[in-house]
């Protein structure tokens, strides 16, 4: 069994901690504790931040847990306020004494420590990275982030469902469409709809250019980062042309307000059009820069994440896929099997094993778009939401998104969304060893893990 | 590598005439009588990312890509506030940013300015601070949610004018 997410909610002033964890099989399953709770840290890594998370929120402790450091709670956030307990109302906080994070460190004659962030040299989002180094070699990596926490669980506390959409949309702007259909999923469970045929195409289509927008940015990214900035010149004005489309279907460049049950009409035979240039191009691309050996030099072996390791630490994603696991939520939708839907996966685990990936999964794309774009224009409505759990799963261009609501008397009593991100950050120290501090860029880029999709 | 050039020169120039481009050689004309002593014809940007979506960042990284090639008109993104004229922030002003955002624009040699960028519709809630302009004196206000590359390259030049 895979862990999917750990966390808390209230319930008539009782704090449940629920964890979600998906069998090989694909059947998800929810373990429920109200007492007792232990932690899960020793047998899934991942769990650690899953429960550092709730210790912030509701102030529970875990049996066995070795790792008690606050989460988003930095060193003048007020320790004593648990933000998604019901009784905590308040609008604003004040900041409090100064406390000092304890940071993971080595400790050794002549090792040193290199701290960066929370800003950084370039347009990036904020977040601290802080590594011990002996010499040029990373001997650990510490992953701190959550600067962006703007509280999105409880923004969307007590709102209509419907309401709450412009929130969700713009919890990570990268994949703003993958949380609005995975919502969209939550609303048609809570409304006992079945999903359109002809909607279904239309979300899965902006979907997959979303995906296809990101890994073109990253191929671009990831040989800039190794010194090659005509890569980045050329894919960037392809994902350029690619947020024209968007833009040109949604009325937005990140597709913000797009998915809302309804199919909207597109000029299907230029967007064909485009798709097989853009085709030609991705190969062009593949064959260009497969002939430029000192690049590789820099790609190959660099980073790398261990079959056994991404397993330990239920990784999900482009990372995960990289380095030889199945996961993909699309592969177990019979859906995406119609449409040509092969799932991609490389087995190095290295820099260039996710550079790879991303080529053959945006060709993938565009063979499905092909398909995709077979749809008539549609449109339904939700009338009246029951109360109720629900949860559900989208393949976001980072990786496997989860989400759960849970309604009450008709508004949105908790929310709770695990960005792929949330996971992979964790593994991100694994990558290090190995390596030097000058690579790290590289490997981050690589991986394009969301800030602010997991400081929610 | 041939084969490279052969496409580049296949595919030609992209930097496209946005519609203000006219506009653009004034400005330029300004950017060399009024701003020369201030910027010696350049203008560096820091930009300082406190609690967006990352569609901002998006935007503003798309606006190195070919078809806007923002370089073209001497503005560049810098790697530290320290090299900066210009503090661009983006986002909300999260409660854990606060701190390092006020750090970065002590950080600005003088004279400085700060530009905001984004409307962001998450606005109310215990760990945002609320409005940028509370904190540092904001010159210009870049609109949009978020404001696509045209529009921002519109508001530097905008501001640019004020000043």
């Amino acid at each position: 069994m895979r862990l999917v997410a750990r966390f808390g909610l209230e319930e008539d002033k009782a704090i449940k901690v629920y964890s979600c964890f998906m069998k090989k099989d694909g059947e998800v399953v929810f373990e429920k504790e109200s007492e007792n709770f232990k932690s899960l840290s020793a047998k899934y890594p991942t769990a650690i931040w899953f429960e550092r998370k709730i210790r912030d929120d509701f102030g529970i402790e875990f049996e066995g847990s070795f790792d008690n450091r606050p989460l988003y709670k930095h060193e003048r956030f007020p320790k004593s306020i648990y933000p998604l307990k019901k009784e905590f109302q308040d609008s604003d906080i004040e900041y409090s004494k100064f406390e000092p994070y304890e940071y993971e460190s080595i400790k050794g004659d002549g090792v040193f420590e290199v701290a960066v962030g929370p800003i950084h040299a370039g347009i990036i989002e904020p977040g601290h990275f802080q590594f011990s180094q002996e010499g040029e070699s990373i001997l650990h990596l510490e992953v701190r982030h959550f600067y962006k926490y703007r509280a999105i669980e409880k923004i969307v506390e007590g709102k209509k469902p419907l309401e709450a959409f412009r929130t969700i949309e713009r919890i990570s702007g990268n994949e703003s469409l993958a949380y609005q259909k995975a919502y969209y999923k939550i609303l048609l469970q809570a409304s006992k709809k079945d999903e359109n045929a002809d909607i279904k195409r239309y979300n899965s289509l902006l979907l997959e250019i979303e995906r296809l927008i990101h890994h073109l940015i990253d191929l671009g990214f990831i040989p800039n980062d190794a010194g090659f900035g005509a890569a980045l010149s050329f894919c960037s004005q392809k994902s350029e042309e690619l947020r024209r489309v968007l833009k040109e279907i949604t009325g937005s460049r990140f597709g913000f307000g797009s998915i809302r049950g309804e199919a909207k009409k597109v000029d299907k035979e230029r967007i064909l059009n485009f798709l097989d240039n853009l085709k030609n191009d991705i190969e062009w691309f593949r064959e260009w820069i497969n002939d430029i050996p000192s690049l590789w030099d820099r790609l190959d072996t660099t980073g790398i994440l261990k079959t056994k390791n991404a397993l330990k630490y239920s990784c999900v994603g482009v990372v995960g896929r990289a380095s030889g696991l199945k996961e993909d939520v699309r592969s177990r939708d019979d859906f995406y099997k119609e449409i040509g839907f092969v799932l991609q996966r490389e087995k190095s685990g290295d820099v260039a094993a996710r550079f790879k990936l991303r080529i053959k999964e945006a060709l993938n794309s565009i063979e499905m778009m092909r398909k995709l774009i077979d749809y008539s224009d549609k449109k339904i409505s939700f009338n009246g939401f029951s109360d109720g759990e629900y949860c559900a799963f989208v393949e976001s261009s980072i990786g496997e998104l989860f989400i759960f609501v849970k309604i009450k008397e008709g508004v949105i009593d908790r929310f709770y969304a695990r960005d792929p991100s949330f996971i992979s950050w964790q593994a991100l120290h694994l990558m290090m060893s190995g390596n030097i501090i000058a690579d790290f860029p590289l490997i981050n880029k690589s991986c394009d893990l969301s800030y602010a999709g997991s400081d929610l | 590598m041939i084969r490279f050039w052969q496409k580049r020169f296949g595919e030609g120039l992209k930097t496209e005439s946005l519609e203000f481009d006219r506009e653009l050689e004034d400005i330029r004309k300004e950017l060399k009588s009024i701003v020369k002593k201030r910027f010696a014809s350049s203008l560096a940007i820091r930009m300082v990312d406190s609690g967006s979506c990352n569609a901002c960042e998006a935007e503003c990284s798309a606006l190195s890509n070919p078809y806007y090639n923002l370089e073209r008109l001497g503005i560049y993104f810098v790697a530290s506030p320290r090299h900066a004229d210009i503090l661009l922030v983006s986002g909300v002003n999260t409660f854990n940013m606060q701190p390092h955002l006020l750090n970065a624009y002590e950080q600005l040699p003088a004279p400085k300015w700060v530009v905001t960028l984004g409307d962001c519709p998450i606005k109310k809630s215990f760990a945002i601070k609320g409005e940028i302009d509370k904190i540092l004196p904001v010159s210009y206000h870049i609109k949009g949610c978020p404001p696509e590359p045209k529009d921002i390259i519109k508001g530097l030049l905008d501001f640019l004018r004020q000043i």
